[in-house]
């Protein structure tokens, strides 16, 4: 296909998933996220950090008469219908009212979900003490109190620990201190686990007619029943029978364990999509880090087209490196200080209908019920305000006619003259509904006056040193005015710590947002030639789902872990007072 | 690619905060070519060897060769260049040679001085830029990536600039880490990627490259 090729077909041919060489690049991710959805949907979720808690108790009541009580601890996550679902328990503590549990309780932690923690703490029978705690009744034990805590709010405190007061009901009108409840969190190892290798082929078989192939590796993961989650994909080496492929860079989180058997494909890349599997082989990372270490090679197989055995080929796979370490995950950097700074711009053109009509997407429901624009900033604030410590975000409207008369595309929502800040998610819901009394709906929309003011405040935080990431939640029903000047404020800003959240609410045709949105799109380049230094934007279309399935505002916030880190990992930042690794 | 549908009739005036744009003082840029992706050669893609160049006014200095070859090359080349006030823009040339030694321009990236001394960018910011390479018929050949500090002003560098022909291949490490924001300057090291000087070569700059 050398000779033969035309079109931009360059996109295709870049690295996917594992690939840091160029910290300046985007890749195309669009492939990456349709292979997630697909998995997603068959309930194949990606891997999480996992959160080992440790628990102690101090001053519990002593609820034995002949000795002291005798404690255990069970947490629980509360779901969003409000029940409460056992995550763990700790073991038995004899005879003991400060007790220092030694069982830890591991937990998923999902940035993109507020979890609430629940912790009851029981007094268990001295005729209990020989059975195993999994299968004790707690309603047989002795209740001693019950503390709640979010696990963000948990990972956001400088040692990342937090004490808890014990409550609990004991009667009518009683009310008795009974101590506290500390919890200490800690990201395991693995999570944080990267191995790096560079990987080659020689040899390899010819799969074009006029010129040589065009090679690049594929990784998978193998599940159980022959599933197979593609993990990762090299650059394409054009023309090339031995190609030396850039560096891979693979988490624990995306291989599982080292022992887990990776699949690695050699294919040969076609513009057609269709392209020609050269050869594979089937190694876990362990394998792979004993092969590199006794500079050994692997063949590639061609599996049988008969049900015979494989056809080992002559063309090879060499690790020429492997490197394991430990690199900072987003929870070190949020828990030495790095804060995200939460910001928020609303819709105000006239497509959004007359807000004192029922059918208009600013309606205020007098039963209580939120609208679209409501729902997105509930549901992204709520989740963003713990790791804001001031809880301080500027809030705008844009589109709206003012009380002076002009329509303004970046007006504080808090309708003050001077300072857009607005205090907590209560502050913007607030703000918002006074602004919809005193603001008349115009137009046209235009993002780039927002986009403009949140890469200000990004570019002051860097002039003070500020370990800051902002976060800028845009809410809108309309088509763009000005493609042009949007795309060229986020080309400005595509260096800067930012991000830019897109939601869309109503029923319009939203293909302007897939645009700037490049995990769909291509690279976003402004009028000027200068090209998006990195992906910023996501975009979600908010439609009407059931409550209780998964948000697509939550596929919009669980990206940004990832924004975030490219942002500090390809300028070398480390988390506050840390040393480099 | 995009059609407007509207004129836009707002006149956006950028408001730039360095008052020392109006100033004939030279400063020092600390210029790193790190990468190309896509490079075309009339339409197709490049599987050449190729070479980059950074050129402020009438100076430039060149990267070494991506010996690799293909069309996304890695070089990396760390550069400190001088330039005056006045210079509204740098610009980053990639070229290829040819197997007879010839070097030929694939395209040229015009970037605008104000993208990395305007109102988002303070001095010692490492800038991380990308820009679109055009052809000599405007046409698009592929995407260059830089990263670009303006040096933090000392005395050392107002006594130096007075002197107007100093070469600042010399590079001195004055700009000691001060700030969480200020990276450390070293390319990312990784093995077998930072390219070799080709013998025969003359390499004017100060190359940093990784072991």
């Amino acid at each position: 296909m050398g000779n033969c090729l035309t079109g931009d077909v360059a996109g295709g041919k870049q690295a996917i998933g594992g690939v840091q060489q160029r910290p300046t690049s985007t890749n195309n991710a669009g492939q990456n996220d349709a292979v997630d959805f697909f998995f997603r949907s068959r309930g194949q979720y990606p891997l999480f950090s996992q959160i080992e808690l440790s628990l102690s108790a101090s001053n519990l009541i002593d609820r034995d008469i002949t000795s002291k009580s005798d404690p255990m601890a069970v947490m629980y996550l509360r779901k969003k219908d409000g029940n409460l679902e056992e995550i763990g328990r700790t073991e038995v503590i004899l005879n003991s009212l400060n007790p220092n549990w030694i069982e830890k309780i591991t937990v998923s932690f999902q940035f993109e979900t507020v979890q609430t923690l629940v912790f009851h703490v029981f007094d268990v029978d001295t005729r209990y003490h020989n059975v195993p705690v999994k299968t004790l009744k707690l309603k047989e034990q002795d209740y001693l109190g019950e503390a709640t805590c979010v696990l963000s709010e948990v990972m956001t405190k400088p040692n990342r620990s937090m004490t808890l007061n014990l409550h609990g009901n004991f009667g009518a009108g009683v009310s008795r201190k009974l101590g506290t409840l500390s919890v200490q969190a800690e990201e395991t190892i693995a999570s944080k686990t990267v191995v790096e290798m560079n990987l080659r082929s020689v040899n390899l078989d010819n799969k074009d007619l006029f010129s040589k192939s065009d090679p690049f590796l594929r990784i998978s993961r193998l599940v159980e029943n022959s599933i197979v989650v593609p993990v990762c994909r090299t650059e394409v080496v054009d023309n090339n029978l031995n190609p030396i492929w850039k560096p891979v860079c693979l988490t624990m989180q995306q291989f599982g364990s080292k022992d887990t058997p990776l699949l690695i494909e050699c294919l040969d890349f076609n513009t057609s999509g269709n392209h020609e599997l050269i050869g594979r082989t089937e190694k876990s990372v362990a394998e792979l880090e004993r092969l590199c270490q006794q500079r050994e090679a692997i063949n590639f197989v061609y599996p049988s087209t008969s049900h015979g055995r494989n056809k080992v080929l002559k063309g090879q796979l060499i690790v020429d490196r492997f490197v394991e370490k430990v690199q900072y995950s987003f929870l070190d950097y949020i828990s030495s200080g790095f804060e995200l700074n939460f910001m928020v711009a609303v819709d105000f053109t006239a497509s959004n209908g007359d807000p004192r009509t029922p059918s208009s997407l600013h309606y205020n429901d007098p039963s209580g019920r939120l609208n679209s624009y409501q729902k997105a900033i509930v549901e992204v604030g709520e989740v963003i305000q713990f790791y804001d410590s001031d809880r301080r975000f500027p809030a705008w409207g844009f589109g709206g006619r003012t009380a002076d008369g002009h329509v303004s595309h970046a007006f504080n929502l808090n309708g003050a003259s001077y300072g857009d800040e607005v205090v907590g998610v209560e502050g913007i819901m607030s703000a918002y509904s006074s602004a919809l009394a005193n603001v008349a709906l115009a137009g046209p929309t235009l993002f780039s006056h927002v986009v403009d003011k949140a890469a200000h405040i990004a570019s002051q935080s860097l002039s003070q040193n500020s370990p800051k990431y902002f976060v800028l939640l845009i809410i809108t029903d309309g088509v763009l005015t000005d493609m042009a000047g949007t795309i060229d404020a986020l080309v400005r800003a595509s260096d800067l710590p930012l991000s830019v959240l897109i939601v869309g609410v109503g029923n319009t045709d939203f293909t302007q947002m897939e645009i700037l949105d490049a995990d769909k799109g291509r690279r976003l380049e402004s009028s000027t030639g200068r090209v998006a230094t990195r992906d910023i934007v996501q975009f979600v279309p908010m439609k009407d789902v059931h409550s209780g399935q998964v948000s697509v505002v939550q596929a919009l916030l669980e990206e940004l872990p990832g924004q975030f880190l490219s942002y500090v990992r390809c300028r070398n930042i480390n988390p506050v007072g840390a040393p480099a690794i | 690619m995009y059609i407007l549908t509207q004129k836009q009739h707002m006149i956006y005036i950028r408001r730039t905060d360095h008052p020392r744009l109006y100033t004939t003082m030279t400063k020092t840029l600390e210029i790193d070519i790190r990468s190309a992706e896509g490079l075309k050669l009339n339409r197709r893609l490049l599987k050449k060897k190729t070479f980059a160049v950074a050129r402020i006014g009438e100076k430039s200095r060149p990267s070494h060769l991506d010996v690799s070859g293909g069309s996304s090359p890695t070089w990396n080349c760390k550069l400190e260049m001088p330039m005056s006030g006045t210079e509204q823009f740098i610009y980053i040339e990639v070229l290829f040679r040819t197997s007879s030694g010839r070097e030929k321009k694939i395209g040229e990236a015009k970037i605008p001085t104000s993208d990395f001394m305007g109102r988002y960018s303070p001095e010692g910011h490492l800038n991380f830029l990308s820009y679109r390479l055009r052809d000599e018929y405007g046409d698009k050949c592929g995407i260059v990536n830089v990263s670009i500090m303006v040096k933090p002003y000392s005395t050392d560098e107002f006594k130096s600039s007075s002197t107007a022909m100093k070469d600042y291949g010399a590079c001195s490490s004055q700009a000691a880490e001060t700030g969480l924001w200020r990276p450390r300057s070293e390319p990312p090291a990784i093995d077998g990627y930072g390219g070799r000087i080709v013998t025969g070569v003359p390499v004017w700059c100060v190359l940093q490259r990784p072991t």
